[in-house]
């Protein structure tokens, strides 16, 4: 790694540097029990000692977060464009979607649970908290193309529904992209809620079962492993907009 | 250089009779108030009015984007309209932008690619083609804009204050550009300008419009017969008098 990426990596470890020392100091000071609050080096210990039990409780959980974020890219994208395109849909759906998420998604998982079986239960859970950004990018996209763009085709024989396909949509996508970011990190929210109540797998199942027998390191090292997955699933859309919007980039040329 | 394959149709008058348009509800404005013009096939006609005149207006009027309250245009399907700056679609490169012009014309699909190298040779672009809008300069922009126009292959052309986001330098060296161009192609073209200095330089006659609601006040030789500052004076004036010099 170079001098000059080692220093731009370094501000962002500050914080967490900053947290595990002040954590430790903690434990120091008012020397709580391990089942309480486990010291960092135990979480750490804790963690490697039960690898092959979170890697299989991880794996579950980031199966589910995948299938759901590509459920509600897929749906949220595709109600963008219905919602933005007519005017009925507009007024009769796009005032329920956004009531919907006054409703605490949260209090509908025992619900969920009754109702469909413990896989399709997580998933809707994690579709219904993450879909929510990406409609509301994508109906703002979908309205941000500059009119003389779509004046600029028009006048060259182009029907409206060419300016949508060729003009609105492709303007949509940095939008879009950004509702898909925030929905990665909600959608594994959505997946642990599910795990909580519905599963005895994946790792809000073993949040769960584990401080249940206050094995509360375990506890710690599968919230840690959340906050990977999360970052991870960020990191992936974050990569996945710079491949499919080369354009956004800022010119690697001075203008001539 | 000479624009082999570029064909565009010749002889297509723009004739415009009466044309009224109120724009907004309550109470709907007035923004065209009785426009009458006439531009022969194959000639240069400028308009040079007010900010807010209702220019633009007329454009889309004619291009048959908007719909005239009363009057009659001639010629809708066989206009092609570029407005103001240069409206490339910034994802798409430059080439890709140039051939949305023959895209849009339904030329055959194997033919947009050579159409749109040619006009990328044409209008000096070559060596650009493959950067994006964003990376490159105004005038670049704008030449690629004339590109994607001329490959609409349509006869008449409606500028929309094609160079007013350029600096001086640049909008000049595009005066040559678009005359070598037009001389070539000879379509038809309506060219809306605040600069009575490219209105006399580029068309053969310079048509004043008054201040909302729109009407054509004057109309004034800029051929090559005319002595271009006169013509200018002579538009000056005409503006003076419509009451469209603050
Ligand atoms: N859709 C619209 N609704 C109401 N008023 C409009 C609309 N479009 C344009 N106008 C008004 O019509 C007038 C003429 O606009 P425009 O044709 O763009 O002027 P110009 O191109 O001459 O500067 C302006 O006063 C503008 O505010
Ligand atoms: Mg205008």
């Amino acid at each position: 790694m170079s001098r000059r990426r080692l220093r731009r990596l370094l501000p962002v470890l500050i914080l967490p540097l900053l947290a595990i020392a002040a954590w430790q100091v903690a434990i120091w000071v008012a020397a709580p029990r391990e089942w309480m609050l486990p010291s960092p080096a135990a979480v750490a210990g804790a963690g490697w000692e039960a690898r092959e039990r979170l890697w299989f409780h991880a794996q579950w959980t980031l199966m589910i977060s995948v299938i759901a974020l590509i459920i509600s890219a897929a749906v949220g994208a595709a109600l963008a464009y219905v919602i933005a395109r007519s005017r009925m849909a507009r007024l009769a759906i796009y005032p329920w979607v956004i009531v919907s998420q006054v409703i605490p998604l949260v209090a509908l998982a025992p619900l969920l649970v009754l109702w469909l079986p413990p896989f399709a239960a997580i998933l809707v859970l994690a579709v219904l908290m993450s879909i929510f950004p990406v409609i509301v990018a994508g109906v703002d996209g979908l309205g941000a193309a500059h009119p003389d763009l779509i004046r600029a085709t028009r006048g060259l024989g182009a029907s409206e529904g060419w300016t949508w396909m060729h003009v609105r949509v492709p303007a949509a996508l940095p939008r879009l992209f950004t509702g898909l970011r925030m929905a990665a990190v909600f959608v594994v929210s959505g997946a642990v809620v599910g795990e909580l109540v519905a599963s005895d797998r994946g790792l809000g199942a073993l949040t769960r079962l584990s401080a249940g027998q206050f094995e509360t390191p375990l506890t710690f090292a599968a919230v840690v492993l959340l906050a990977l997955i999360g970052l991870g699933l960020f990191g992936a859309i974050a990569v996945a907009e710079r491949l499919a919007l080369p354009w956004t980039r800022r010119p690697t040329r001075p203008r001539s | 250089m000479p624009a082999k394959g570029v064909q565009v149709p010749h002889g297509t008058d723009i004739r415009i009779e009466g044309v009224r348009l109120a724009l907004g509800d309550d109470p709907p404005m007035p923004v065209l108030g009785g426009v009458d013009l006439h531009v022969p096939a194959g000639t240069v006609a400028a308009i040079v009015g007010p900010s807010g005149c209702g220019k633009s207006t007329l454009l889309d009027v004619v291009a048959g984007l908007a719909a005239p309250d009363a009057g009659s245009i001639s010629g809708a399907d066989s206009v092609a309209l570029m407005p103001q700056r240069d409206a490339l679609m910034p994802w798409l490169t430059l080439r890709a932008n140039i051939a949305l012009g023959a895209e849009l014309a339904s030329a055959p699909r194997d033919d947009v690619g050579r159409r749109a190298d040619e006009a990328i040779a044409r209008l000096g672009l070559t060596g650009f083609a493959d950067h994006y809008p964003h990376a490159l300069s105004g005038g670049m922009r704008q030449r690629a804009a004339l590109a994607r126009t001329l490959l609409a292959a349509r006869p008449a052309w409606l500028l929309d204050e094609p160079f007013g986001a350029l600096d001086a330098l640049t909008r000049t060296g595009m005066h040559d550009v678009l005359r070598d161009l037009m001389r070539e192609v000879r379509p038809t073209v309506l060219l809306v300008t605040h600069d009575i200095a490219e209105a006399v330089a580029l068309a053969d006659r310079v048509l004043v419009a008054g201040p909302r609601p729109m009407a054509i006040v004057a109309d004034i030789d800029a051929g090559d017969g005319a002595d271009p500052a006169h013509a200018a004076d002579a538009v000056m004036s005409a503006l003076r008098t419509a009451g469209a010099l603050a």
